[in-house]
């Protein structure tokens, strides 16, 4: 095999696409060039920076995309009508066009603020929000329907900012960190709540939720972050459980590549060679594989399990 | 009940069945729209148009390809209409008007917005905005497989499937995308 072939070779092992004697043709050839070498580890990170710029719909979307088709659909399949008045109900009131939505929500907004201009402060209200709040923004009209002659009942959920600014040695402020970084909707929102949690590990309760994230968060950038909060802690036992499974069963090469960089940190610990053996066994990336590899040898381990 | 036999229910009519199936693949076809088109209107345009012409073709669904083809066909079609549009409008601009000002459109998407380390942030953000570049640089269907290999893991025989052309050619089309990204990313990597 020329350097050619091996350079396009590395593209389809690092996907999986090569069959096995492709696949040793490379590994004869990467063992002997340099250059190759080089080039396959900047494939590694090419993954590794290309996971960076995936993206995840907003909250929101699928579950809008999905009564937006229901409501399609409804429609396609019911027989043609000349004229209803449960269809008009449903299409204009109960299932708005999208472009209807925004309309009704200011409408609501402008009958709230109106209201709120007629009716008498209530005490109890104004003491509950302090009186200095953002106000609040409607989110989903729930429920409508007519409530007797000229009115009309909505039933709707409303959201109102708060913001709580304090450090990471308050309760409230980490327990509200703590939640951010399971919320499944956002996962910039959860990159950044690692980020501000991966220094202060010498907490219990956040080193568990750095490895639950890193075991388990969808997200291969929020799964970075939990591992760089970790690094202190990589001769931990709780931490290397973590590590070995992560290096096992991540689909992202660059989170595998980085949990065994902190294995390889204490490589006197008995399971290191184990999990190389198996690498050398299973993994499917070539990159790993002869990272592995070279592992093995310093260690003066064999490269096979036998 | 599995697959076939969902499809089958939907075929004579059965609604829930239907949703069914739609729900064991909205995910992975909104993702997949989000991450060709990078616009969440878009995105969802083509989910609606993608399960509307399901909804409506299903009858003539004889089993010669997996359903998951079949919707990646459709889904993908949709999919190369709308860069092929945007190509002929010219391509979006890379900044966006926002009530803080002019802001990268790359800063507006909902993923990874590390802020705590400027010197990193910077960082990302020249890699995404290259990594945005560069796919808007690709050809509609360079784009289409490199995205459909990278981000949905599929493999070049499904994409070949799906795009009606063969293991070879998606190859091909592979390699020329990753070789234009990894020129664009040549000193970060």
């Amino acid at each position: 095999m020329n350097c050619e072939d091996a350079r396009q070779f590395m593209l389809l092992a690092g996907f999986g696409e090569l069959s096995f004697e492709e696949e040793e043709a490379l590994e004869l050839h990467l063992a002997s060039c340099p250059e190759c070498q080089a080039a396959h580890a900047r494939n590694a990170s090419l993954e590794s920076l290309l996971a960076q710029a995936e993206l995840e719909p907003p909250a929101g979307l699928l579950a809008r995309c999905r009564r937006d088709l229901a409501v399609r659909i409804g429609e396609e399949s019911a027989p043609r009508r000349r004229f209803s008045i449960d269809r008009v109900w449903n299409r204009w009131i109960v299932h708005p066009p999208m472009w209807l939505r925004p309309v009704g929500a200011l409408a609501m907004l402008a009958a709230g603020f109106f209201a709120a201009r007629i009716m008498p402060e209530s005490p109890m209200l104004a003491r509950f929000t302090g009186g200095a709040s953002e106000p609040a923004s409607i989110a989903r009209v729930r429920l409508v329907h007519a409530a007797g002659p000229g009115q009309v009942r909505v039933q709707y959920d409303e959201i109102r900012q708060r913001e709580l600014t304090g450090s990471l040695q308050d309760d409230q402020i980490r327990s509200m960190l703590i939640s951010a970084a399971a919320d499944p909707s956002d996962p910039g929102l959860r990159v950044d709540t690692m980020d501000l949690l991966k220094n202060h590990c010498e907490r219990d309760e956040v080193r568990q939720v750095l490895l639950q994230a890193l075991q388990n968060d969808p997200n291969s950038g929020v799964r970075l972050k939990a591992l760089d909060g970790l690094k202190a802690y990589a001769r931990e036992p709780e931490t290397r459980q973590a590590l070995a499974e992560v290096v096992q069963r991540d689909d992202n090469p660059g989170v595998r590549v980085q949990a065994i960089d902190l294995l390889l940190q204490n490589r006197s610990e008995p399971e290191v060679v184990g999990l190389l053996q198996e690498l050398m066994r299973r993994e499917e990336n070539n990159y790993i594989r002869s990272r592995s590899q070279k592992a093995l040898r310093e260690m003066k381990a064999s490269v096979d399990t036998f | 009940m599995d697959e076939a036999a969902l499809i089958r229910a939907a075929q004579t009519g059965d609604h829930d069945a239907f949703e069914r199936l739609v729900r064991s693949y909205d995910q992975s076809v909104l993702k997949l729209s989000m991450n060709l088109l990078r616009s969440p209107d878009d995105a969802q345009d083509v989910y609606q148009e993608a399960f509307l012409r399901v909804y409506r073709n299903i009858n003539s669904f004889r089993f010669d390809c997996s359903f998951h083809t079949w919707l990646y066909r459709i889904v993908t079609n949709l999919c190369l209409d709308q860069l092929r549009k945007r190509k002929v409008r010219k391509t979006e601009p890379s900044t966006v008007e926002t009530p803080e000002g002019t802001v990268d459109r790359l800063e507006t998407t909902p993923e990874y917005r590390p802020h705590s380390d400027p010197q990193r942030s910077l960082l990302s953000t020249e890699i995404k905005r290259k990594i945005e570049d560069t796919l808007s640089q690709m050809s509609a269907r360079e784009r289409m497989v490199f995205e459909m290999r990278h981000y949905q893991g599929m493999r070049l025989r499904a994409i070949g499937e799906i795009l009606g052309t063969s293991e070879e050619a998606a190859k091909n089309c592979l390699f020329r995308a990753t070789q234009k990204m990894r020129t664009a990313l040549g000193d970060l990597l």
